[in-house]
């Protein structure tokens, strides 16, 4: 008490100074990204790893069936929520297409609400806004770049990155690494080139552009290669690692025979001037709109026994690859659920595709369907079990193609069959699957959250919210959200209470322990030492 | 100048100014009908139904769609708007009586267009599905694909080639929809009760009985058997080759 009262004068000078640092820097540090904080979730991914992975412990298997919602947030619209909220000093930003909210993560009430002008674009779905200092970068489906002011959402400036009249349109959250704010372009019904490309995040200026595919009319070569899901990164070999999407014409794959470099592959680049480094393909000649833009997940750990920097995919495809990602050589090859379309793998860990199983006019049963064997929601890598947890889609599909379909765009018609949801656990070191659970026919639209306690978080087919231990896959906890889930679940801490958030329907929820049980448990914590979560 | 080169003359020049100064050349309402009805496809039906109505990932082409066809100032496709098809997956969509007339507009334009350029649309013909060999296909319907454990030509299939042709009939094919799961729902009184499987999660179960009456308990409260005929095609899709399906579909395209 007395050494209290000795220090307060100091602490009086001092406070001014530190209340107005901490006024001063309510914007996104830089190395947040690199160490997101626990009460942070400043990316997409959370981390730039893509692992979607938490060390918060609070919830555990032993009280996860005391979870509570601590709040909902009405979005009001029709459109579904498909993105990943950010977390930034106790902000949550999150959106749905022409739609970015901030809301206090404590309450769930609105701080602001950005609506941008109706336009033609296609509205498909939105993934996010990505952060830098005071600004959020948020792309619209006229393949707009906009910069809010993450204070109020006033617009600060607005940039054409793609041509929405040619068929281009945008919904990725925008991955910002050091200065760059890189975003990915979408559009599978004109043969177009696939791009990325940085931005300056203080005056929307190009810094460099990466293109996926040749000039349209490129003889003999595809168009095609969209960009569409948010990519990570690796700080310490400065890599850029992104999916790229499918070649067009998309069901006819005759004008662009041979491999479709780099459509269906996982690339690596230099995030400081887009080079490529390496291309590793997912799909060498792809005739089923399977886009390899699933999270590229970086793993640092053991493969058979010697260390190394992975890179692991689910891809669309029904493959589930390991990659070395320094190299880009393929550790592991191996299929998660049916797959029929392949004449096995190359010496590069690449399928090669069964020209049998290519699309034709009286139509060819392919597994897995146009959706996939997953799509993009988020994966999870748990380090503890070594697991790779995936929302998977066996299915079904029927292609057809033929010459009246023509050369551009879609060039065909292809319908699902059948298919359904099933929670997989594959061991990275051999793609087996340790356990399984079943989510319910046609499948489960919900990504997944894994955190260091042991818990898995998911969802079901019928819109349940779901807890599950991720040593076996048993379900310890579940809430109906009445709605479908369509995004991926994101998890901090707060005051000292560990919130999980998902969205259902166009609803946004916030999870918790009732603040009578985290008393209790912290009473009875047992110091782990670091304290870091 | 003959009429034909005069009228093409006409046209061309109207096109050009019509590129240069839009604003000038008033729409006729069905064309702003149309346009008001592009934009709001492209954000609320495009996602399922392909930017051009042709056809998406999840929902059918209405350019070929008979209903689309049939429908009269949106007699048939408003109900459809404002109700969905939950059942397939459609939502309903609560939109105004202007707004649904726009999408009927667009869905009739495309469907128009379709019919000008059939090149450009995707689309699968009846004719396009006659690969296969009737005899081929009762071989196998009545053997190796065990078809004729739970079908007969003479019985349930009679006539199933006048219900569904084409693409539908292939869907059907391979795995119906509109086919109801049965359930035996026992009580831990011992009492059972059967009916029309209605829901079912890992943690409830729900069905309809026989009166029309819903009821659901907790899964793991009850015990219950599933009797899901639709099951056996599902398994049958790992089995299948193509030329499997194209002779199945020729053999029951010889049903009528």
């Amino acid at each position: 008490m007395r050494r209290m009262t000795k220090t307060n004068a100091l602490a009086i000078g001092f406070g001014a100074v530190l209340f107005c640092a901490a006024a001063a820097a309510q914007g996104l540090d830089s190395s947040m990204l690199l160490h997101p904080p626990p009460d942070s979730w400043p990316g997409y991914h959370g981390d730039y790893s893509g692992r979607r992975h938490s060390s918060l412990t609070q919830i555990t298997p032993q009280n996860v069936d005391q979870v509570a919602l601590a709040w909902a947030f009405q979005t009001n619209q029709t459109a579904l929520l498909k993105c990943s909220p950010l977390l930034v000093n106790g902000v949550l930003y999150f959106t749905v297409p022409d739609n970015v909210w901030a809301v206090d993560a404590r309450t769930g009430h609105q701080i602001w609400h950005y609506t941008y002008p109706p336009n033609k674009g296609l509205h498909i779905g939105h993934r996010g806004v990505g952060m830098y200092k005071d600004w959020l970068y948020f792309l619209t489906p006229d393949a707009h770049l906009v910069s809010l002011n993450a204070k109020n959402g006033a617009a600060r400036w607005n940039v054409v990155v793609a041509d929405s009249n040619k068929g281009y349109w945008t919904t990725m959250a925008p991955l910002v690494v050091n200065n760059h704010v890189i975003i990915g372009v979408s559009g599978d019904f004109d043969n177009l080139t696939g791009y990325l490309r940085a931005i300056d995040p203080e005056t929307g200026a190009t810094q460099w552009q990466w293109n996926s595919t040749p000039p349209a009319g490129t003889p003999n070569m595809t168009t095609g290669g969209m960009t569409w899901m948010t990519g990570t990164y690796d700080p310490e070999l400065n890599l850029l690692y992104w999916g790229t999407g499918n070649p067009t014409p998309v069901l006819q794959g005759g004008p662009r025979p041979g491999p479709n470099p780099y459509t269906c592959s996982i690339v690596a680049l230099n995030p400081d001037n887009g080079k490529l480094v390496w291309a590793f393909s997912a799909s060498p000649h792809d005739t089923h709109d399977w886009d390899a833009v699933e999270t590229p997940v970086l793993v640092d750990g053991d493969f058979h026994g010697a260390p190394h920097k992975m890179l692991m995919q689910t891809s669309r495809n029904g493959y589930f690859f390991v990659l070395d990602r320094t190299n880009g050589k393929s550790l592991l090859t191996v299929p998660y659920g049916p797959v029929n379309w392949s004449l096995g793998v190359d010496p590069n860990g690449s399928p090669i595709p069964n020209p049998k199983k290519e699309p034709a006019r009286d139509g060819r049963l392919i597994a897995p369907d146009e959706g996939g064997l997953t799509n993009y929601r988020s994966p999870s890598f748990d380090p503890k079990t070594g697991l790779f947890i995936v929302d998977a889609h066996p299915s079904y599909g029927i292609y057809f193609t033929k010459p009246a379909d023509g050369t551009f765009g879609w060039a065909g018609a292809d319908y699902g069959v059948w298919g359904k949801g099933v929670l997989e656990a594959i061991d990275y070191e051999t793609g087996k699957l340790r356990w399984t659970h079943e989510l319910g026919p046609h499948g489960s639209g919900a990504g997944v959250l894994t955190t260091d306690s042991g818990l898995t978080f998911s969802g079901d087919a019928e819109g349940n919210l779901m807890a599950f231990d991720t040593a076996n896959g048993k379900t310890l906890w579940h809430a109906g959200t009445g709605g479908e889930i369509a995004s991926s679940p994101i998890t901090y801490e707060l005051d000292g209470r560990q919130y999980i958030v998902t969205s259902s329907g166009g609803v946004l929820f916030a999870w918790a322990l009732p603040k009578s049980v985290i008393g209790n448990e912290a009473r009875f914590r047992i110091p782990t030492g670091s304290g870091t979560q | 100048m003959s009429f034909c080169t005069a009228a093409a003359a006409l046209l061309v020049s109207a096109a050009l100014l019509h590129a240069q100064t839009p604003a000038t050349i008033p729409l006729s309402e069905t064309q702003a009908l149309q346009r008001a009805g592009r934009n709001l496809f492209g954000q609320d039906c495009a996602f399922c139904h392909g930017k051009d109505a042709g056809g998406g990932e999840t929902g059918p082409d209405l350019t070929g769609s008979a209903l689309v066809a049939a429908d009269v100032n949106g007699n048939k496709i408003g109900p459809v708007i404002r109700q969905g098809r939950p059942d397939k997956g459609m939502p309903a969509f609560h939109l105004s009586d202007p707004d649904i007339a726009a999408l009927v507009a667009f869905i009739h334009y495309q469907q128009h267009q379709s019919e000008l350029h059939p090149g450009a649309r995707r689309r699968v013909d009846v004719s396009d599905l006659q690969s296969g060999d009737a005899e081929a296909g009762k071989r196998y319907f009545n053997g190796a694909g065990g078809c004729a454990a739970c079908h007969s030509a003479s019985g349930d299939l009679a006539g199933v080639a006048r219900r569904y042709i084409g693409l539908k009939l292939e869907q059907q094919l391979l795995y119906p929809s509109g086919a109801k799961a049965k359930v035996t729902v026992t009580l831990p009184s011992g009492q059972a009760l059967t009916g029309t499987l209605n829901y079912r999660d890992e943690f409830a179960i729900g069905m309809v009985d026989e009166n029309g009456w819903y009821h659901s308990w907790p899964a793991g409260a009850v015990k219950y058997k599933i009797d899901d005929p639709v099951q056996a095609h599902a398994e049958l899709l790992g089995k299948y080759t193509d030329d499997d399906i194209h002779n199945l579909m020729a053999y029951l395209q010889t049903l009528k």
